[in-house]
């Protein structure tokens, strides 16, 4: 071979070898993801180099955690990183279709096809797809008050695939409302502004949404009061301790009276910080029993502490960054950078500020906030591998939810689509296509299908039936989804099972793209120098 | 070459080198309930009062001899990931309730074990978890019809009606000697329990443990018990105002760097003397308020200690915030940051502190009787350093049932009545539903009889002879017919007066089954090669279950 010329160490694979190499790694990757979509897909047990467990029905979250090493493999992993990138959800979709046009091609190409015929098939069909998949959307209409039935839909439809059904529809209406709460009119929605926090504690099914902020620390004075309602909210980025100068500063001093003169001097600057803040909080809760809290990002050394808290005022240090800004939408007010003009309209408000401890870890509950723009998802579960497995299903469901409210549209679920863009391609589109790419748009079309095969699958149904009664269906005209329960074809939109239109349009998009890089490939070289091992 | 030229098929050959990969029916599901029935077995004949203690050994060699199953898993170091699914619930639950961690154990290990049944016999682990989920919303039900009539109020002040609800949660640790821990653990809870009862807070109950003596010279301290000495010669102190310094008693500094400037000979005689005396000014002025103790939380100087001396103040050093915090809390002191003349209301005050030597170890106590006092000490005596660990594991338990009964007093009844009453209304329920959950529904009523059953084989009855009378019994109506360890009979709980606190059933039940259904719910594991570090020796991993194929 000529590149052994070149270089004798090098590892080649040409023409078929390399060809079923990759077709073998795509299908191989499919086989693995394939038992985990749809509701009744099982979960898979991931078990880290320290014994740690984490439990997971999410194809991206299970693609990021096997350290996957062969090159096929690792491309269509990031095609599906990608898909979850742009539309949060479809992961195991977009595999599961890649693996499944390879495997469409490899026998048109066992019959002797040559793969840029069945490329330029692939591509016809992807415009198509895309074509049809608009006219084949739902519009749904998200003016100011956007229908809440429907993103419920769209939520449970996602939250079903990653969670048991219980818990995935309590968790509906929690990622439904919080999404509507961060809303504002005219700005694009920032799911940074919901807070996701987590208590390991009671069961997975009482978590639940806060109207407020939860802050995973607490006040470090034993003194200060535990709980406090009609809060004022000072927001503030000041440091309330001691800093050390930047040069080497010393004291010099010749008696114990001058050392206790430099012990105050040295404080006096935090403590007139700490004293305006006094001030001010006199002045706003002076004649009514209001309680006032500061977060403040920077430190508040004990001293201060002390101080404050002889006032009564709760004080918490070190807030995280992101919490200042959420804490600022969620109760209003502005966070302040320094003391010296501290006004009431700088302060937040909220009804009710309280600790809640677990074991060693502490918890500040910032509620009852007027017109909140920011709020928490309070998860809870008996264990680590439950809570992880929420969080990452609960940031899928936002995100569907976010996607629904930009796209304006949804997609008939449960299979529907798949089924119906395969009988416009073969009954429509493959009519008007020239020449040997009608095989290539016969491929993709069956390739569309490993949706429904599979769920019907994972449901423990029999797949050939299943297929065949929802095709005839849709030859009638009749656009139907699978029923999980029965195996018996449904209207997506009678059972409540809608996708999104951009997991959808993504997957269509980079499926087709991804397959064909790969079926184009036909010599695979390993000869680079070895970047781990120095010769 | 040989890499890519012999590609297996599958997502082995995707893999990192090291990682293992294991999928199916046979090779996940069976194996992972292999390994949670090992553990289970493990746990289960610590379960009861006549459950037998274990010795484990932990990777410090430290020597633990107990029957409560949240230390033995804990330190099992429990490497499968399915059995550590298991212990994780165990945890929760102990965290949640602090008691029951043996029944979550031993009921999640039943649970599988018949859900390998049902596998065998050919349903699909999904059918067997919807199955089980309609019996724990079931079951969940049954138990709520099961609480005890009018126990969902008591007075948790009243020593009866709190001793007669921690008391099985006690036996089943420390059997026979449950009487006196009881009684000890309910005094030292009931004085320290405040107005609102759900507030309590198991860290006002605290543990001293001190090598000598037997269980009988146990008592209660109501305050503290310090296993240190007083700094100073003073050792003894009756009726005081404390002060109490979180930093130390000593010279205040600066946070930047000070240098002491010195000229002269003069000078540096001048300085001792302003520094002596700004000292003494302190202390007098500590002294002036009445303190007659002082408690510092940092170092106390050489300095400041004579002056104390000379002011006649006692002087106590508890270096941990945390033990500090629970001393303000004793005396109801506020806690000054620096050495400074405190306020009257900042001081707190004790009945009395001594040093006293109990058993060759010098140890600080502090009493208060009344006002202000929110701290308990349980002062456990035994022989051996395993015995007095396995005490305190007992008392932890009880004061745990206290909170739990604080916040939730309603009871069931114990001693297996409960789950016989619950597997027979199971089954009737099982009867009635159609489909494949009915099997389900069935194994999961005849999981509840591991209860009695491994209560009477740990107690050296006859399983079987016991089960059968208790069906009996329960089928004619008596929902209360609990087994009696010591006579070997069925007998009615209400006379043997063996309760179980509802939450702690609930939880047990609930964690359990969670963990089963997640178990089975797993069909692949993929496994990381273990992160570096030495390798555990064989005998551990073997201990651990079925770790190696």
């Amino acid at each position: 071979m000529s590149v052994r010329v070149l270089n004798p160490n090098a590892e080649v694979l040409n023409k078929s070898a390399a060809l079923h190499m990759t077709i073998n790694a795509a299908k191989g990757l499919q086989d693995v993801l394939k038992s985990n979509l749809g509701p009744k897909g099982t979960i898979k047990m991931l078990v880290g180099g320290s014994g740690d467990i984490k439990l997971t029905k999410d194809g991206n979250t299970l693609l990021k955690e096997m350290q996957i090493q062969n090159p096929t493999a690792i491309m269509i992993a990031r095609t599906a990183v990608a898909q979850d990138d742009i539309s949060g959800d479809g992961t195991t979709s977009t595999v599961i279709f890649i693996g499944e046009l390879m495997k469409q091609s490899e026998r048109c190409i066992d019959e002797g096809m040559h793969p840029r015929v069945l490329v330029d098939g692939f591509e016809i069909a992807k415009r198509a797809t895309l074509q049809f998949l608009d006219t084949f959307k739902t519009p749904v209409v998200m003016g100011d008050e956007p229908d809440k039935e429907i993103l419920k839909m769209v939520a449970r439809t996602t939250l079903r695939t990653k969670l048991y059904e219980g818990l995935a529809d309590q968790l509906t209406d929690i990622v439904v409302n919080s999404v509507l709460c961060i809303r504002k009119p005219q700005e694009p929605i920032d799911l940074f502004m919901v807070e996701i926090m987590h208590m390991r504690h009671k069961f997975d099914v009482d978590t639940r949404l806060v109207e407020g902020l939860v802050l995973d620390h607490g006040s470090r004075h034993p003194d200060m009061k535990r709980r406090a309602e009609n809060c004022h909210i000072l927001t503030c980025n000041v440091s309330l301790e001691y800093e050390k100068s930047e040069i080497n500063a010393g004291f010099f001093y010749s008696n114990a009276e001058q050392r206790e003169a430099m012990v105050t001097a040295e404080r006096r600057s935090v403590d007139e910080r700490v004293q305006k803040i006094i001030e001010l909080k006199n002045k706003v809760c002076a004649g009514n029993d209001n309680s006032f809290v500061i977060l403040n990002q920077k430190g508040i050394d004990p001293p201060s502490l002390d101080l404050l808290a002889r006032e009564g005022i709760i004080a918490l240090r070190r807030a995280k960054r992101r919490n200042m800004e959420r804490l600022v939408l969620a109760c209003g007010g502005e966070a302040v950078n320094s003391v010296d003009d501290l006004t009431p309209d700088c302060l937040g408000w909220a009804g009710l500020v309280y600790e809640h401890v677990l074991g060693e870890e502490k918890y500040t509950f910032v509620e009852q906030v007027k017109n909140p723009h920011s709020c928490t998802i309070l998860i809870k579960g008996p264990n680590d591998h439950t809570i992880a497995q929420i969080k990452d299903a609960v940031r899928d469901g936002l995100r569907s939810v976010k996607n629904t409210l930009e796209d304006e549209c949804v997609v008939l679920g449960a299979g529907a689509f798949e089924v119906a863009a395969r009988q416009h391609l073969i009954n429509e589109v493959k009519k008007t296509v020239q020449g040997r790419a009608q095989l290539g748009v016969e491929a993709f079309a069956n390739a569309l299908l490993v949706v429904p095969k599979t769920l019907a699958e994972n449901a423990g149904l029999d797949t050939q039936d299943v297929i065949i009664s929802l095709t005839s269906e849709h030859d009638k005209g009749n656009i139907v989804g699978l029923d999980l329960q029965d195996g018996e074809p449904v209207d997506p939109q009678l059972a409540g099972i809608f996708d999104n239109y951009s997991v959808k349009r993504q997957l269509i998009n980079s499926g087709p793209v991804i397959a064909s890089q790969l079926l184009l490939v036909d010599e695979v070289i390993r000869a680079g120098r070895n970047m781990r091992k120095p010769t | 070459m040989v890499g890519m030229s012999m590609q297996p098929y599958g997502i082995q050959s995707m893999l990192k080198e090291g990682y293992r990969h294991l999928s199916g029916l046979d090779e996940a599901v069976i194996k992972n309930i292999e390994a949670c029935k090992e553990l289970s077995t493990i746990t289960r004949t610590s379960l009861g009062p006549n459950g037998m203690n274990k010795m484990v050994i932990n990777h410090l060699d430290k020597l633990f001899v107990t029957n409560d199953a949240a230390t033995i898993v804990n330190e099992l170091e429990i490497q499968h990931p399915a059995a550590k699914l298991l212990v994780l619930a165990a945890k929760a639950q102990q965290e949640e309730i602090g008691d029951g961690a043996n029944l979550t154990i031993s009921f999640a290990g039943e649970l599988l074990q018949n859900a390998e049944e049902l596998i065998r016999m050919g349903l699909h682990p999904s059918e067997i978890i919807s199955g089980y989920t309609k019996a724990v919303s079931k079951a969940v039900e049954i138990l709520e019809q099961l609480v005890e009539t009018g126990s969902e109020t008591m007075d948790v002040r009243n020593k009866d009606e709190v001793i007669s609800r921690m008391r099985a949660a006690v036996a089943s640790k420390q059997f026979g000697q449950e009487e006196i821990i009881c009684s000890l653990v309910t005094d030292a809870c009931i004085q320290v329990c405040p107005k609102n009862p759900t507030n309590f807070n198991v860290d006002n109950v605290r543990v001293s443990k001190l090598l000598g003596g037997g269980l009988h010279n146990s008592c209660i301290v109501r305050g503290m018990v310090l296993k240190s000495d007083a700094v100073g010669s003073i050792k003894r102190m009756e009726k005081a105002k404390v002060a109490v310094f979180a930093g130390g008693v000593d010279t205040t500094a600066t946070e930047t760097k000070g240098t002491v400037l010195i000229h002269s000979a003069e000078q540096l005689e001048n300085y001792a003397k302003t520094e002596e005396a700004k000292v003494e000014e302190l202390i007098k002025a500590v002294a002036e308020s009445g303190a007659k103790v002082i408690v510092s939380g940092g170092s106390i100087g050489e300095m400041a200690l004579h002056f104390c001396e000379r002011y006649k103040i006692m002087v106590l050093k508890i270096s941990s915030k945390f033990e500090l915090r629970r001393f303000c809390r004793t005396a109801g002191a506020v806690a000054h940051l620096k050495l400074s003349r405190p306020s009257p209301e900042d001081l707190g005050y004790v009945d009395s502190i001594s040093v006293e030597e109990i058993g060759g170890v010098t140890v600080t106590i502090a009493r208060n009787e009344e006002g202000g006092n929110s701290i308990s000490t349980v002062v456990l005596r035994g022989s051996t350093d395993s015995i007095l660990d396995d005490l305190e594991r007992a008392v932890d338990d009880g004061v745990n049932t206290y909170k739990a009964m604080c916040r939730d007093s309603r009871i069931v009844p114990g001693a297996a009545a409960t789950e016989i009453e619950l597997a027979q209304r199971l089954k009737e329920y099982a009867n009635a539903e159609i489909g494949l959950d009915k099997y389900a529904i069935t194994k999961y009523a005849e999981s509840f009889e591991f209860v009695p059953k491994t209560l009477a084989d740990n107690a050296g009855l006859n399983a079987m002879e016991i089960i059968a009378a208790l069906y009996t019994g329960h089928g004619s109506g008596n929902t209360k017919l609990g087994i009696d360890l010591e006579e070997g009979a069925c007998k009615d709980v209400s006379e043997t007066k063996v309760w179980d606190l509802f939450a702690t059933k609930l939880f047990a039940l609930k964690y359990a089954s969670d963990a089963a259904c997640t178990v089975l719910r797993v069909d692949q594991i993929i496994m990381a090669k273990p992160a570096g570090g030495p390798r555990r020796d064989a005998a551990q991993a073997a201990g651990a279950g079925a770790e190696e194929d």
